[in-house]
């Protein structure tokens, strides 16, 4: 498998000299794909990177050592074409592939062509894919391991048939209202929608249900209680291919705007130790039962009576796995190559899971993205002038972007992941303070207005994490009123800059500016009259 | 001190933005402020779109010498004098450039605040409206042809 010529009574698998994968190529892009190729890096692995016209010549393309063009620039173009990827992987001779997060990754048919043409699938098996992204089929999974799920139903609901509106009316009446018509297929909060009283239930059925086969190509919905206030908190899970499975402690990502997280720390806020233990106990259950292995995340909900709901389980690695390492000083990705190359779990791995029981340090990440967040975080690409992130103790910027880079339109907009950690929760959100005051990006509307006001928000900073819901974004920030007060600002910048004449007036020259003055105040007119 | 004017620039999103009021008094706090300065040669109007980054929100504000703002003005003004004395008001070119496009013909009604005409200079468009309602008695650009400062464009009686 790893086409490496050892000395003979030498164990490909447990030398740690050798890498688990000569070559492996990255179906992905932006800031996960260069994450993957440094820890091949670190590994002595070779990396292919596979690329679309939008990304010609991007930062994970430089960064490897072949790159494979897919095709133009959509999705459906590019890094969603399977055979291209999989006719690229054997082309430049890879071993594995590594999908990533989003695109192929959770595709179950992608897992099993990648095995089928002889290559190695960096994740959780095919078989378990398919039955977990049925969120039906993982309900009814994690039910059957004596898992707490949110009630519901466990079958699809009927949709327009007027002869089994009985049955549905009363199994909703039994749920109880208000509840969540969900998309069996479903991810993202699309296919979903909210229900109030019976009468209002064929027609959500009937919408969810065009809405998730239009997204997903499936038209399975079904009925889940909405469970609101709750927070949002999931466990990372790491198995082997021998049905091992470990808990590598909970990420709480309870602030999130239309079911996008926005922010996720590790580990939860105001947990207890026996509640900790519990979660992570349940979403082993879970795993083991849908035959999981490699890396996984298994998501809850926590209601205000302190119960955990089981949600979904994401069979992959999550945009916001970073935080698990910082805490328990793994590399997550370096884990998965070398469970992918058939290695049991490691022993760093068993003892960060023991470690997750009584967290020592806390880490929190916030993401930017290229949208403005004045405008209903409505996407905002575009070229990068200056990109300058924070460094120092405590920090960690995952990104993909250069200075001069462009944003395409294409994908998503999340640019960069910015994560902090330290002893406590105040002391890593005083250092995600620290760095997001250090960032400094032109060319692009991102969200950093609304990160920067994230961390300074006293209720976010409440230690008991009683103030975090999924509801936060919207009862506390309103991005119009603050984009208003800093255009004042800018304005009287902006005077002063056409005053002095200087081709670039940077922030260290901030000392010498007069633009507080009377002098300045004469000069700022208002124009258009 | 020169004086300055500054005004958001068309490809600002935001079309609510309030007219700019002048900061506080206080601090500004450290790191939350990038002027990028022009981000583009000025335009033949004299006028300068500058980047500004305050607290992570992204503005380009167009900064106009005061002297050549007021000089613009007066060729507006010169022909509101026009019209005052005679009954004709006539539109006069106030930046050097190509008539990008003609939103009026003769005969027409228009009122205060109207776009009679766009006149075009390094990329940017500059739309000349109506400084009061009338009727459109000559239109004497059309679109493609260079027009010099002063240069009459529209007579409203």
């Amino acid at each position: 498998m790893t086409g490496i010529d050892a000395a003979p009574g030498v164990s490909l698998r447990k030398d740690t000299r050798i890498p688990p994968f000569r070559r492996i190529l990255i179906a992905n892009r932006g800031e996960i794909a260069l994450r993957i190729i440094r820890t091949c890096r670190d590994l002595g692995v070779e990396v292919v990177a596979v690329y679309s016209d939008a990304d010609a010549g991007a930062a994970h393309v430089s960064a490897a050592d072949a790159a494979v063009r897919l095709g133009e620039a959509p999705a459906g173009e590019s890094y969603l074409r399977a055979d291209r990827i999989i006719d690229a992987a054997l082309a430049t001779g890879a071993d594995a592939i590594h999908p990533g997060y989003g695109f192929l990754s959770e595709r179950a048919s992608f897992a099993r062509a990648v095995v089928e043409a002889g290559l190695v699938f960096i994740g959780p098996p095919a078989d378990a894919i398919d039955a977990l992204g049925d969120k039906l089929a993982a309900r009814r999974t994690a039910a059957a391991a004596d898992v707490p799920v949110v009630p519901g139903t466990f079958d699809p609901a009927p949709v327009d048939r007027a002869d089994a509106i009985g049955d549905i009316a009363a199994a909703a009446e039994g749920i109880g209202f208000p509840l969540l018509v969900k998309a069996a297929a479903g991810g993202g909060g699309r296919g979903m929608r909210r229900v109030e009283t019976g009468l209002e239930l064929p027609a959500a059925l009937t919408a969810a249900s065009s809405e998730a086969r239009a997204a997903f190509g499936d038209g399975a919905v079904y009925l889940e209680r909405e469970v609101r206030p709750a927070r949002h908190i999931e466990v990372q899970l790491l198995g082997d291919a021998y049905g091992d499975v470990v808990a590598l402690g909970e990420r709480d990502c309870s602030v999130q705007r239309r079911h996008q997280k926005l922010v996720e720390e590790t580990p939860a806020p105001g947990l207890t130790a026996d509640e900790r233990r519990a979660l992570h106990a349940m979403a082993v259950r879970a795993a083991r039962a849908a035959g999981l292995s490699n890396a996984s995340t298994a998501e809850f909900l926590f209601d205000r009576h302190r119960r955990f709901w089981f949600l979904e389980v994401n069979a992959r690695l999550q945009v916001e796995h970073g935080v698990t390492e910082l805490v328990t000083d793994l590399d997550l990705v370096a884990e998965q190559l070398w469970i992918a190359a058939g290695r049991p779990l490691s022993d760093r791995a068993r003892e960060a899971a023991a470690r997750a029981l009584a967290p020592t340090r806390h880490a929190i990440e916030v993401r930017l993205a290229a949208e403005d967040p004045s405008r209903e975080f409505a996407p905002a690409p575009g070229r990068v002038g200056t990109w300058a992130m924070p460094s120092g103790p405590g920090v960690r910027v995952d990104t993909a972007i250069r200075p001069g880079d462009r944003v395409p339109p294409d994908y998503d907009p999340m640019i960069a992941k910015v994560m902090a950690v330290a002893g406590a929760r105040r002391e890593a959100i005083a250092v995600l303070r620290r760095a997001l005051d250090e960032i400094e990006v032109t060319g692009i509307q991102t969200t950093l207005p609304f990160d920067r006001a994230l961390v300074r928000d006293e209720q976010f900073l409440g230690d008991d994490g009683e103030e975090l819901s999924t509801d936060w974004v919207a009862e506390h920030w309103d991005g119009r009123a603050d984009r208003r007060r800093a255009l004042d600002v800018a304005a009287a910048a902006a005077a002063h800059s056409g005053i002095a004449h200087k081709p670039s007036l940077r922030k260290d020259d901030r000392p010498n500016w007069p633009w507080r003055t009377a002098g300045l105040a004469a000069a700022i007119d208002r124009w258009p009259r | 001190m020169r004086k300055v004017r500054v005004s958001s620039a068309p490809s600002t999103a935001h079309a609510d933005d309030p007219t700019f009021a002048l900061p506080s008094d206080g601090p500004v706090p450290a790191g939350h402020l990038v002027v990028q300065g022009p981000i583009g040669p000025p335009g033949s109007d004299g006028k300068r779109p500058i980047e500004v980054v305050v607290d992570g929100w992204r503005f380009v504000l167009v900064v106009e010498d005061d002297a050549r703002a007021a000089l613009r003005e007066r060729a507006t003004r010169s022909g509101d004098d026009v019209g005052r004395g005679g009954g004709a008001l006539e539109i006069r070119a106030i930046i050097p450039g190509r008539v990008a496009s003609v939103a009026v013909t003769p005969g027409d009604t228009v009122e205060a605040g109207q776009t009679l005409l766009a006149v075009e200079a390094m990329k940017m468009q500059n739309e000349l409206r109506a400084p009061r309602g009338g009727t459109v008695s000559r239109v004497a650009a059309s679109p493609g042809a260079t027009v010099e400062v002063g240069d009459v464009l529209v007579v409203l009686e």
